[in-house]
């Protein structure tokens, strides 16, 4: 069966002349090229589309996506939009499974020309049709044939075919859009690959690491502050704390003091992105409240929705004004010169300390120190426990995160899986609490001075919490089930496996 | 799908260049065409540049649907597809007439191999045989192109003395006048006459006799392709317009 259309992706601009020439017993004639139009390239801040070998233009008002050999069309603009709000067309089709968190935006753009050109036999009878569209960065040239098939002209397709993939250098994948176009953008990436060494020094490590993601968060700012999607926010802040993380858990690689100065600064970076993290995983679940209570409560719940909706523009604003200060900018340049070399922090008793050493000691005791706090709780242990065990297994997995170059793929992915199930669990559990926390907080702040709320709120608001205890609850009923998988004997085992060596 | 066969049984009356720009008609207002050239000749593939199919025998026409989509050929133009002629093709009627429900193999094949199209154009050669009665049969309109003389008006006759005879539907039948040449009294006279005795089968669209139309052979294209403002270009927009309406109408 012979495909009705056939994209092919060439580095540079695709010569006519000599592919006209290579073509047996077939003419090759252009139309006049259409006027140029500006073209860009739409992907998501990590290029999930590139990644997963497609490209996205955006050329006026149409949406082309390019796959492999196969293309498709849709009406309509793409940039600023998440794919689920897309009008229905084949292009939102074939973008299904992208991110539903991540909004579509350009990452680079340039002028684009396109040309019509048919492929006559003799009697000067079309037999294949076809299109170029040539990209022009300021960095390079791509060009994209695409070419249709005509009935009862299978030969001649598959000739013209065979022609174009021999001078498509990447066989069908899109990259050359990407690094043909714009080979100096860099690719954001939310988790860096660090390369440790066995015998490296602690402090080397630790400076690694929270080198890379300080820049990790600096690559989010003008996301948060242009409000594209709310996943840049949580990078950021996913990234700081990393930061803050490592300085933490990596006991007595810095001084005392250096320790303490860094906690207090990088405590005070993170301290004004909280609310607006708040109000965005609370409106990110906007639909799921709703389905939480009986449609004759919804009223109350949509006001708190719009308070928090203007709420959240206000904090937003706050935040994007910090980042724009030179003050700030300042700070953050700081913190990266003095993360560009070790030797400029105040170096603490572990910090010559080799790494694998030093990891092995950090993650097993970790390790016992959560599984014993784990193995107390009952049905009756009280919830402050059950979010000490959270913290706990955070720690041990960003421990194990951040040294995992040191060990066994294999085993730290059979350890993992059943951590971060417990993880899940145990993080729903916080969340319905703290979602209780802050709708019982809400009715406080929208209460008068004797303490009485507006009743359709008051509500709303109560039937939320009754709701989310319930599942607070069934989550809880659940974690000493998850720890026992996580507990099991083959776990233990690795765990000791991999991180004590007896002495001698 | 719809079939429309451009049929007469006298020769060289425009039966190939209405079936070309009746084709090419409907597939500039979107519908999906089919034309095949039944017409041992080819004449209407030669107006497409589409080669005659080697493949194609009769005996595969009727019986072998996967060889008859196969053999169909896309157009230089979009949604206007051929099946093209082929010299075998002049058996068709001794073929035919051999079968069993022999006035009715044609539409089931057209309906079996033909479903991709929304019409189906067939240009018909010129006699009266077991293949006319298979368009006669498969066809829900037939266009006759009849020339405004005393031969012409004759066949015409005939052809509907056939229907008469044979019992068959004449509201298919839609007839108009081609190659009219407007200096000619006798055009004229014949017209008034024949549209008096058969009312209801002339279309009121008529083809001028015109040079653009004989160009076909030379440009090897539809006439609103290389003449889209001549009278004749028109004239067959307008016969597209009246035969579409009246199967509109009659649906």
């Amino acid at each position: 069966m012979v495909r009705v259309k056939s994209c092919f992706v060439i580095r540079g601009a695709f010569d006519g002349a000599r592919f006209a020439q290579s073509l047996k017993g077939l003419a090759l004639r252009f139309d006049a090229a259409e006027p140029a139009r500006r073209f860009g390239i739409l992907d998501c801040h990590d290029q999930s589309l590139r990644a997963s070998g497609r490209a996205l233009i955006q050329i006026d008002g149409s949406l082309i996506l390019l796959c492999g050999r196969k293309s498709q069309i849709q009406g309509c603009r793409g940039e600023g939009k998440f794919v689920q709000d897309l009008p229905d067309g084949p292009v939102k089709v074939a973008l299904a499974g992208f991110p539903k968190l991540r909004a579509l935006m350009n990452v680079g753009s340039g002028r684009v020309e396109h040309r019509s050109f048919v492929v006559l036999g003799d009697q000067q009878k079309t037999q294949v049709r076809g299109t170029m569209m040539l990209l022009s960065s300021d960095q390079g040239q791509v060009s994209v044939v695409t070419v249709r098939h005509m009935r009862g002209y299978d030969r001649a397709f598959k000739s013209i075919c065979q022609k174009l993939k021999k001078m498509d250098a990447a066989a069908s994948s899109t990259e050359p859009v990407f690094d043909g176009l714009f080979p100096k953008a860099t690719i954001y990436k939310a988790k860096p690959q660090i390369r440790i060494e066995t015998h490296e020094p602690s402090i080397e490590v630790a400076t690694d690491i929270i080198r890379t993601y300080l820049a990790v968060a600096r690559q989010n700012e003008a996301g948060v502050i242009d409000d594209i999607d709310t996943e840049f926010l949580h990078d950021y802040r996913v990234s700081l704390r990393r930061v803050r993380s490592v300085i933490s858990l990596f006991k007595d690689v810095f001084s005392l003091e250096q320790t303490a100065e860094l906690k207090r600064e990088f405590s005070g970076l993170m301290e004004p992105t909280g609310r607006v993290r708040d109000l965005d995983v609370y409106l990110l679940e906007k639909d799921s409240y709703f389905n939480l209570i009986p449609v004759n409560l919804h009223d109350g719940v949509r006001a708190m929705f719009t308070q928090f909706e203007n709420e959240r523009a206000q904090a937003l604003g706050r935040l994007s004004r910090r980042f724009l200060t030179q003050g700030y900018d300042t700070q953050m340049r700081k913190l990266t010169e003095l993360f560009a070399d070790p030797a400029n922090l105040r170096p603490g008793p572990n910090a010559d300390r080799p790494a694998y050493d030093f990891a092995c000691s950090l993650i097993w005791k970790r390790y016992r120190k959560t599984c014993k706090l784990a193995r107390r709780i009952t049905p009756h242990t009280p919830d402050e426990v059950v979010h000490n065990l959270r913290i706990d297994c955070k720690k041990l997995r960003y421990l194990m995160e951040y040294f995992a170059p040191l060990f066994d793929a294999k085993a730290f992915k059979t350890i993992i899986k059943p951590l971060k199930k417990l993880q899940d669990n145990l993080g729903l559990f916080n969340d319905f609490s703290v979602q209780q926390e802050a709708l019982q907080n809400f009715v406080k702040q929208n209460s008068n001075t004797q303490g009485r709320a507006d009743a359709q709120m008051a509500l709303s608001v109560g039937g939320l919490i009754a709701v989310l205890d319930q599942r607070q609850r069934a989550e809880r009923d659940c974690v000493i089930a998850k720890f026992k998988q996580f507990d099991s004997p083959d776990i233990r085992h690795l765990f000791r496996k991999l991180f004590h060596h007896k002495e001698g | 799908m719809k079939i429309i066969a451009c049929y007469s049984n006298k020769g060289g009356v425009g039966k190939t260049a209405t079936s070309v720009n009746l084709a090419h008609a409907y597939a500039v207002a979107g519908h999906k065409v089919l034309l095949c050239d039944l017409d041992p000749q080819g004449a209407s593939g030669f107006y497409l540049r589409v080669k005659p199919s080697k493949k194609l025998t009769d005996a595969r026409f009727f019986d072998d649907v996967a060889r008859f989509t196969k053999s169909i050929r896309a157009s230089d133009f979009e949604g206007l597809d051929v099946l093209p002629a082929n010299m075998t093709f002049r058996d068709f009627d001794v073929f035919l007439s051999r079968m069993r429900n022999k006035r009715s193999r044609l539409k089931k094949a057209l309906i079996a191999a033909g479903s991709d199209y929304d019409v189906i154009i067939l240009d018909c050669p010129p006699n009266f045989s077991t293949l006319s009665e298979n368009v006669f049969k498969a066809a829900d309109q037939i266009v006759v192109p009849v020339i405004p003389t005393t031969l012409s008006e004759r066949s015409f006759d005939q052809l509907v003395g056939f229907f008469d005879a044979n019992k068959l539907s004449k509201k298919k039948l839609n007839a108009f006048f081609s190659m009219v040449q407007q200096r000619k009294t006798l055009h004229h006279e014949t017209m008034d006459e024949m549209r008096k005795r058969h009312r209801k089968r002339f279309l009121q669209s008529s083809i001028p006799f015109a040079a653009d139309i004989e160009r076909m052979g030379q440009n090897r294209a539809p006439v609103s392709e290389y003449a889209p403002r001549s009278a004749a270009s028109t004239a067959y927009q307008k016969l597209y317009d009246e035969i579409e309406n009246r199967s509109a109408s009659k649906q």
